[in-house]
């Protein structure tokens, strides 16, 4: 007899049966151990098959969708991309979804992801920035700027350099179609002043300038890529342009000379080379009509008096009453009756006409005829020459009129345009 | 392969009331739609009560080493059928539904259908106890049938809920896991002839590690466990629940990696309390539509299972072509799992209107998938639905009120513990499930103020939960924490009577002990003895030592050397009960001064508050 721990005595053949239990126990034991490893290398296989095929479903299913989203039809990445992302969840996937869901159209959709996105990598650059395209869209203006700006600021993954110069020419972008041409200008001038080396670049942040009013800006940029070794024909013609706006025809005659010189001329649309055409030919023609500082003072008189001739006519024109107006003092112009007679003899026939008019004309028109009259009666060149007081106050009394009639009868047309032209800034027809 | 059972060659009879200290209930077919020999234990047989007897006798601390080194290895093969079943549901799902299924496809029709078919084949003709969630039969397992889940149970219900889930039936996967967990519990420890008490206590540490692998949570299937299968707090398997739980989520861990079945997206914590009105809503929200469901899946599943026993093969194929209906219309999201659309909706994929027409659809294919009889669970469902609700109600308040800082994902969680708490019952579990998920605990206060609010008010509104009403429904009266919340427990102190009988000192003689007792006309006194304990003497005892010794003999003498058991007011009345045949009166005791006496409580006292409980 055996004492067993727990107190009870053990008989022999209990002992026997406590032995044969620890065997079986152990066997049981090791059994169970086995079965453990054979199911686990059965789940070890079941796994490593479906993983496997898991890939390879992600793989080509994310293929499908970024293929799809190449050939700008998203509507059929988006269940393509869905379906990867259940198979293999990754970050660029989703972006690439809510990537084509805004494509889609599926605006809402689109923001929400993106929202979600941004939650987890609030800093991301991208995801900012497909939120301010988002916002841009449904017309939330300050919340896309404030995105814009958020993606300016935001990290990107590889060339942020380039991401951001991007995305602040697509703020400066989004910002001109807002007419928030200041805002614009900002952005644009920051972004000139950290674009690489690129004429391609200069020249669409200088075209973005001449859409935010800084032509100036424009036309440095424009006159910079252009005085490179070869330079892009969409510099110089958009100098041409850019000088040609500002009143610039000196530079605008050079470069549009250039331009239309060269073989890309030809390329442009027939509306555009017409145009361009009649910038130069009006800038040439300018150049011609315009008395400059530095012509010698007759040369200057005699296309004073040229011009004084214009402006007059144009005057008696623009106060003379309608021709259908049988009864009225209008009804003779003097221009009809001699439209090439000189200023003065003009001036003298008409007063009759142009009293008798007074009372229906307009009191701008008033009192420039009151300055007209105000003028020596015979000035000539010779007068003018001597006197550079009375040549400022007849150049000026030009000008004056050619605006005033432009504002009073509307836009004039051939020289009377042109000089309406170097009215608007005599100062930089000869600029450089 | 392991046998069912050592005793398997004896004949099982298939009734309950064969099985000790249970009575007769529920008949097979209402209980789980088994015949007797898969659903129900073989009756204990002389002989092995007897062997029992033995291995009691010549190991009896061999069942408490086993033990805990079981409950690893149940953890372990756990966690290996739980990554096997999940990798099976998704190769039959790619299998038959393919790798990307959308609407308009015709398969969706009728892959479900089929599935629906195969499966109720299956279920009607080999499995029949692999009906249904596994929730239930655990617990059936538990308290009505020794811990006893069959081996081909868990064959069973792995196929058929693979089939199922994978062929596209709206239901989870856990429930399931669940239940195998219990059976590979079961079939060990009935391998190593434990002892019943053992084998009964198998059952929930097997379906601790069966949850605990499908949830990738293991304190969640723990308390899971606890709250709905054990129903009650049991520090003897905590322990053995606790390693078997963690065991098994490793192994999950090593094939899946850490993360849950969905990714979770980033949480913020909460700026402004005031936000917490937010979730308030949506708590409120889910305490409305938790009973809705029950209510729903209450009224049908009776319903159904009343019809004729052929339409039982037809049942599940219905449901297949409803839920296939809906996935080729428009909504392919609801069929199966669903883990992939709540990480979806988590990761803001969805606008809230199309939220709303997936809570409610997923809620129409999960009830009738589960009352058709379709194996699968209501925990992925669950989810589903909360998720769905909280991503609704998170995206429709952002929408409004921008400035909210909870991310859709956030409202997606707590969507999930809401619902979890409403339909379940399990606010506890809820609350640590939504925890363990996230990893984050910023969380927790909008978390545990929508739980709550959902499962008051889903308690309100629906007092009996979604388990027990199965229960009910299949004649079973298995307890539940829900059960215990309701109970109004009596503690002694609502017994305890003022000290009305006479005490003595040890050092008292018997001569004056039976004086004062005589006296008193008090049936029995209490002894203080020297080192501060109590001891009751009765008349009857007093009267016997006295026949023994000299009425000068200190009392002390005559006393035995037991002493009154220490109980103190705040116990549960009934703690006090067995004490009586040994001890007339029980002396109870002040838990701030040690060896004072606070009152004393007799079998009478006891009995009378019994039967006036108000």
């Amino acid at each position: 007899m055996t004492k067993h721990q727990s107190g009870t005595v053990l008989t022999p053949e209990e002992r026997l049966a406590r032995r044969r239990l620890i065997v079986r126990d152990a066997i049981s034991l090791l059994s169970l151990f086995f079965i453990t490893v054979v199911i686990f290398l059965l789940t070890l296989l079941l796994y490593r098959s479906f993983k496997n095929h898991e890939q390879l479903l992600g793989v080509r299913w994310r293929a499908r969708g970024e293929r799809a989203l190449r050939l700008g039809r998203p509507a059929e990445a988006i269940p393509d991309l869905r379906t990867a992302l259940a198979y293999i969840p990754d970050r660029t996937t989703e972006i690439e979804l809510a990537t084509a869901l805004a494509a889609a159209g599926r605006t809402v959709e689109a923001t929400a992801y993106f929202n979600t996105l941004l939650q987890s990598a609030p800093g991301d650059g991208m995801i900012n920035l497909q939120l301010a395209r988002l916002a841009a869209r449904v017309g939330n203006q300050k919340l896309a700027v404030f995105r814009y700006q958020a993606a300016l600021d935001g990290t990107w993954n590889g060339h942020g350099y380039a991401h951001r110069r991007q995305v602040r020419l697509e703020l400066a972008g989004y910002l001109l179609s807002r007419n928030l041409n200041s805002q614009a200008r900002t952005q644009l001038l920051i972004a000139e002043s950290n674009a690489p080396d690129d004429p391609a670049i200069k020249i669409r942040i200088a075209g973005m300038l001449v859409q935010a009013g800084d032509l100036q800006s424009a036309l440095e940029i424009y006159r910079a890529v252009s005085a490179r070794r070869n330079p892009p024909f969409e510099a110089i013609v958009g100098a041409g342009r850019t000088a040609y706006s500002m009143g610039k025809y000196r530079v605008a005659a050079d470069y549009l000379g250039r331009a239309l010189a060269q073989p890309a001329a030809r390329k442009l649309p027939a509306a555009e080379q017409a145009a361009d055409r009649t910038m130069l030919n009006n800038a040439n023609r300018i150049l011609i009509l315009f008395p400059d500082i530095n012509l010698p003072a007759r040369a200057r008189a005699e296309r004073i008096l040229g011009a004084k001739k214009l402006a007059f006519l144009r005057l008696t024109t623009c106060m003379a009453p309608p021709v259908t107006a049988s009864t009225s003092p209008r009804s003779v112009l003097p221009s009809q009756k001699a439209p090439f007679a000189s200023p003065a003899s003009l001036q003298a026939g008409a007063n009759s006409s142009l009293s008798a008019a007074l009372t229906a004309t307009p009191p701008q028109l008033t009192a420039l005829q009151t300055r007209w009259n105000q003028l020596p009666r015979r000035l000539t060149v010779w007068n003018l020459a001597r006197q550079p007081d009375l040549e400022q106050t007849v150049l000026q009394l030009i000008y004056d009129t050619e605006t005033i009639t432009a504002q009073v009868c509307g836009p004039p047309t051939g020289d009377n345009a042109l000089l309406l032209q170097i009215a608007k800034n005599p100062a930089a027809v000869e600029q450089e | 392969m392991m046998p069912d059972s050592p005793t398997s060659s004896a004949a099982p009879t298939g009734n309950i009331a064969d099985v000790p200290g249970v009575a007769p209930a529920p008949t097979h077919d209402v209980l789980l739609g088994a015949p007797p020999s898969s659903a129900t234990p073989p009756a204990p047989s002389p002989a092995r009560t007897s062997l029992a007897a033995t291995i009691d006798k010549i190991a009896p601390t061999r069942d408490e080493r086993l033990f805990l080194v079981l409950s690893i290895l149940i953890g372990v093969l756990s966690g290996l059928l739980v990554v096997a079943f999940r990798m099976a549901i998704e190769w039959v799902k790619i299998l038959s539904l393919g790798s990307a299924p959308h609407a308009g496809q015709y398969r969706l029709f009728f892959v479900p259908a089929i599935a629906g078919l195969v499966v109720a084949a299956l279920v009607v003709w080999f499995f029949p106890a692999a009906r249904g969630s596994g929730v239930n039969q655990t617990k059936a397992a538990l308290y009505v049938y020794d811990g006893y889940i069959s081996f081909r149970t868990v064959i069973g219900k792995f196929l058929t809920a693979a089939l199922a889930l994978g062929g596209g039936l709206s239901l989870g996967p856990e429930d399931p896991s669940l239940q195998i967990g219990a059976g590979v519990a079961s079939i060990v420890a009935r391998k190593l002839r434990l002892s019943r008490r053992r084998l009964r206590m198998f059952a929930p540490i097997g379906a601790a590690a069966g949850l605990a692998a499908a949830f990738n949570a293991p304190i969640s299937a723990i308390l899971f466990v606890i709250e709905e299968v054990i129903g009650s707090w049991s520090a003897a398997v905590l322990g053995s629940l606790v390693l078997a739980a963690i065991s098994s989520d490793v192994v999950v861990r090593w094939f899946l990696g850490s993360e849950p079945m969905f990714r979770i997206p980033a949480i913020h914590s909460l700026r402004d309390p005031r936000e917490l009105m937010a979730y308030a809503v949506l708590g409120f929200i889910g305490g409305l539509l938790a009973p809705l469901f029950s209510l729903l899946l209450g009224y049908l599943r009776p319903r159904l299972r009343a019809l004729p026993r052929w339409t039982q093969y037809l049942q599940p194929a219905i449901a297949g072509l409803l839920v296939g209906s809906i996935g080729y219309f428009g909504f392919p999201e609801v069929m199966g799992v669903g883990y992939h659309v709540i990480d979806q909706a988590m990761h803001g994929q969805f606008v809230w209107q199309i939220l709303i027409a997936l809570v409610f659809l997923k809620l129409v294919a999960t009830t009738v998938s589960f009352t058709s009889g379709t194996p699968g669970g209501m925990f992925a469902p669950t989810l589903f639905i909360g998720a769905m609700l909280g991503g609704a109600v998170g995206a429709f308040e952002k929408h409004f009120f921008p400035g909210l800082s909870g991310t859709v994902g956030t409202y997606c969680l707590v969507g999930m513990g809401v619902l979890f708490a409403g339909f379940l019952r399990v606010p506890l579990t809820s609350v640590f499930m939504v925890l363990e998920m996230s990893g984050n605990s910023s969380i927790i206060l909008p978390l545990i103020l929508a739980n709550t609010i959902a499962f008051l008010l889903s308690r309100s509104l629906q007092p009996v939960g979604i388990f027990e009403i199965f229960s009910h429904q299949d004649g079973l009266d298995l307890p539940s924490m829900e059960e215990q919340r309701e109970e109004s427990a009596l503690h002694i102190e609502d017994a305890l009577q003022p000290v009305n009988i006479p005490i003595a000192r040890a050092a008292d003689t018997l001569k004056s002990v039976s004086a004062i007792l005589a006296e008193s006309h008090a049936k029995a006194c209490l002894i203080r003895m020297p080192d501060g304990s109590w001891y009751s003497i009765s008349s009857d005892e007093l009267t016997t030592a006295a026949a023994t010794l000299s009425p000068d003999a200190a009392i002390q003498l005559a006393i035995k050397s037991d002493r009154a058991p220490q109980l103190f007011p705040d116990m549960p009345l009934d703690s006090a009960l067995h004490h009586f045949p040994r001890w007339p009166v029980l002396p109870i005791s002040n838990r701030a001064s040690r060896g004072a006496v606070e009152g004393v409580l007799t079998l009478e006292d006891v009995l009378g508050r019994y039967r006036n409980p108000e």
